[in-house]
């Protein structure tokens, strides 16, 4: 799975490569426009990350072109401007998602599991699993060790994204987002809560703790031994 | 073009008025003289002609000329021509009359050699229709010189006072202006340093005390925005450098010597804390000044209030239950606005509201639905929120209770800021009420159409 980054600007663009890479994605990065174009329009990446303002050739030209030649790769838009028009203007030219700097990795990484997840056909689960935590999502019922766990729908809900990308660190304006539709930045501690509250009915009674804090970045679940 | 300068533009109004009156008094005054000289000349001529026509008549013609000279001698101005039917002169007193005289009956006036005369023409015999012609000379030339000198006097006075009053008016003018000038004094030394200068209203003339009283408002209105947006600035600037002083100096202690890899770790993480406060502030500060730019352009969705709310109030539920908070909604509307955006504005009233209310206590989401508007209200029970604090709750970074520190994970102060931008955004206007026990946010959005 290739994923290309253009952005001229050069720790930015290290970063995120270094951020991208190390979680599994193999990563190319060019700082201008046109090298960018032709890579884009090679058709090998996965998805493609652009930086609006670029020497040579803007973000939205190398996306005309790469919608152009018929290419539907998913992209995803970095820029330090938030005016509307621009973001009218990239989801005009076709753009699949738009993050506005400063924005957090997490969110990033996020975001760039989402596009490429959804490329994928989604297979019907009927049930999600984790060690010896279990969703059923048919009859809506959630077990732990054979012990039936009552959640309110939306504690269902949370749940059921943490299950779907288990492993990935959520950040809470994701959470937000996808669980509550919230989707704007906010200071609340509602997510802090709604998890603490998860946890005491999934993790508390259990020695083998699987809702884990990412201090600064969000939330995973994933089984981390004992 | 250049615009004459309204002193000027008055003075030579003045002067030109001046002029008008003062030559059609002049020609008019003219004009009077004149016809009371013809009048004069009229009547003296008309006399001198009954005198000689009888003369005329009376006499041989033997003794005729020596009558008429013994006539004419006594009025050295006055002489005679005698005309016969064939146009053949007859007699003539003086040798100095000119030699053609008009030929119509009546009175007229010629002009010979410098000399100015008024001629009466009519018949010797009035009864006969072949009569001897009698033409009477009158010299008018001192008449004429009246006039003329009187005339030079006239443009002499109209000019004169055309000039006079120019430049009286241009003094009267200029001291009639004098609180435009001051007007324009005041307002070339405001800058933003000097924002709190104002007119005397009441030394001013009442032609100009409203333009005076606007302008005052005026800068009252930009004293006040520049007041707001330079504590705006102040507070940023404040506001970054606590986590910004943290940052440099933790990431400078922690670099001064090799540490275990969890100092490092811990280090990091602070840091991220202290940045992602800080990405935060920008990017909240970044849509305020999007809304003061104007640039918040909400959609016009339409919108089920209580759906809505709801929403919201299941978002916040968890929240509420550990803080031991009741929180309910009641009444409902249908509105046009942008669901994103209001729910941003409910969330940070909600939120707030939260925090403020202790444990037993009650948070009330209220929509009613009036003729003209929406009425939303979030109130909650708790401490009230002191009378002279109101007004400035809706301030940036303004925070009400000043214990509260700043920085890390805390709130920066700018949710009331972008709920009441969002509010106005949609045309609305958020109020808050508050006395010992309650305090009440109150936004009333118009409803589209």
């Amino acid at each position: 799975m290739k994923l290309l980054i253009v952005e001229d600007q050069a720790k930015t663009g290290q970063y995120l490569r270094q951020g991208l890479t190390e979680a599994g994605f193999n990563t190319e990065l060019v700082a201008d426009g046109n090298s960018g174009q032709q890579l884009a329009l090679s058709g090998d990446y996965a998805l493609l990350i652009l930086d609006v303002m670029l020497p040579g050739r803007s973000g939205w030209q190398i996306l005309h072109a790469v919608r152009s030649a018929g290419l539907d790769t998913p992209v995803l838009f970095l820029t330090a401007k938030d005016a509307v028009e621009d973001r009218v203007h990239g989801l005009e030219l076709g753009a699949d998602d738009y993050l506005v700097k400063p924005f957090a990795f997490s969110e990033l990484l996020a975001r760039v599991r989402s596009l490429l997840r959804r490329g994928s056909a989604t297979q019907q689960e009927t049930s999600l699993q984790l060690a010896d935590l279990r969703l059923d999502l048919i009859r809506r019922r959630v077990e732990r060790s054979g012990q039936r766990i009552d959640l309110t729908a939306k504690e269902f809900a949370l749940l059921e994204m943490l299950l779907r990308r288990q492993g990935e660190v959520l950040p809470k304006s994701l959470i937000a987002s996808q669980v509550w539709d919230m989707n704007f930045d906010s200071d609340t501690n509602v997510i802090e809560v709604a998890i603490r509250r998860l946890r005491l009915k999934i993790d508390d009674e259990f020695p083998n703790k699987l809702i884990h804090t990412v201090r600064g970045m969000g939330y995973v679940l994933e089984e981390r031994g004992a | 073009m250049r615009r004459l300068s309204l002193s000027s533009r008055l003075a030579l109004l003045f002067a030109a008025c001046t002029a008008v009156v003062s030559l059609f008094a002049g020609v008019l005054f003219n004009r009077a003289s004149e016809a009371h000289f013809i009048e004069l000349d009229q009547q003296q001529l008309d006399g001198k002609l009954i005198g000689l026509r009888r003369a005329l008549q009376d006499l041989q013609p033997g003794q005729r000329e020596a009558r008429l000279a013994d006539e004419l001698s006594r009025q050295a101005d006055l002489s005679l021509r005698i005309t016969g039917t064939d146009g053949q002169r007859w007699y003539d007193s003086s040798t100095q009359i000119p030699k053609d005289l008009p030929q119509p009956p009546g009175l007229s006036t010629i002009s010979n050699d410098g000399t100015d005369y008024r001629v009466l023409n009519a018949p010797l015999y009035p009864d006969k229709a072949d009569s001897p012609q009698l033409s009477l000379l009158l010299d008018i030339t001192h008449h004429q010189h009246f006039l003329q000198r009187m005339q030079h006097l006239i443009w002499l006075t109209v000019g004169l006072s055309a000039l006079a009053t120019a430049v009286l008016g241009a003094w009267a003018a200029r001291s009639g202006l004098r609180p435009l000038r001051r007007m324009s004094a005041v307002a070339r030394g405001i800058s933003a340093q000097s924002l709190n200068a104002r007119l005397p209203e009441e030394q001013m003339p009442p032609e100009l005390a409203e333009m005076a009283h606007s302008f005052n408002a005026m800068l009252a209105r930009l004293d006040d925005s520049f007041q707001r947006l330079s504590a705006f600035s102040a507070d940023i600037a404040h506001e970054l450098r606590t986590p910004l002083s943290n940052l440099l100096t933790h990431t400078q202690v922690t670099l001064t010597r090799p540490r275990p890899i969890e100092d490092y770790r811990e280090a990091l993480h602070s840091n991220l804390e202290e940045l992602q406060w800080m990405a935060q502030l920008v990017n909240d500060m970044l849509y305020l000044a999007k809304a003061d730019h104007g640039l918040l352009m909400p959609k016009r969705e339409p919108l089920e209030l209580a759906d809505e709310t709801d929403v919201l109030l299941e978002f916040f539920a968890p929240l509420a239950e550990d803080a031991g908070v009741k929180l309910t909604r009641e009444g409902n509307a249908r509105i046009e606005g942008e669901r994103s955006m209001l729910r941003r504005a409910l969330s940070n009233l909600l939120d707030n509201a939260l925090r403020f209310t202790p444990a037993e206590g009650d948070v009330s989401l209220r929509i009613v639905d009036q003729p003209n508007a929406v009425r939303i209200s979030v109130e909650n029970s708790g401490e009230g929120i002191s009378a002279e604090l109101l007004p400035r709750l809706f301030d940036r970074f303004y925070r009400a209770d000043p214990a509260r520190q700043e920085g890390s994970s805390e709130h920066a102060g700018l949710g009331l800021a972008i709920t009441q931008s969002i509010v106005r955004a949609h045309g609305g206007q958020i109020r808050c009420e508050s006395e010992a026990g309650w305090t009440r946010f109150v936004i009333e959005l118009p409803k589209g159409d």
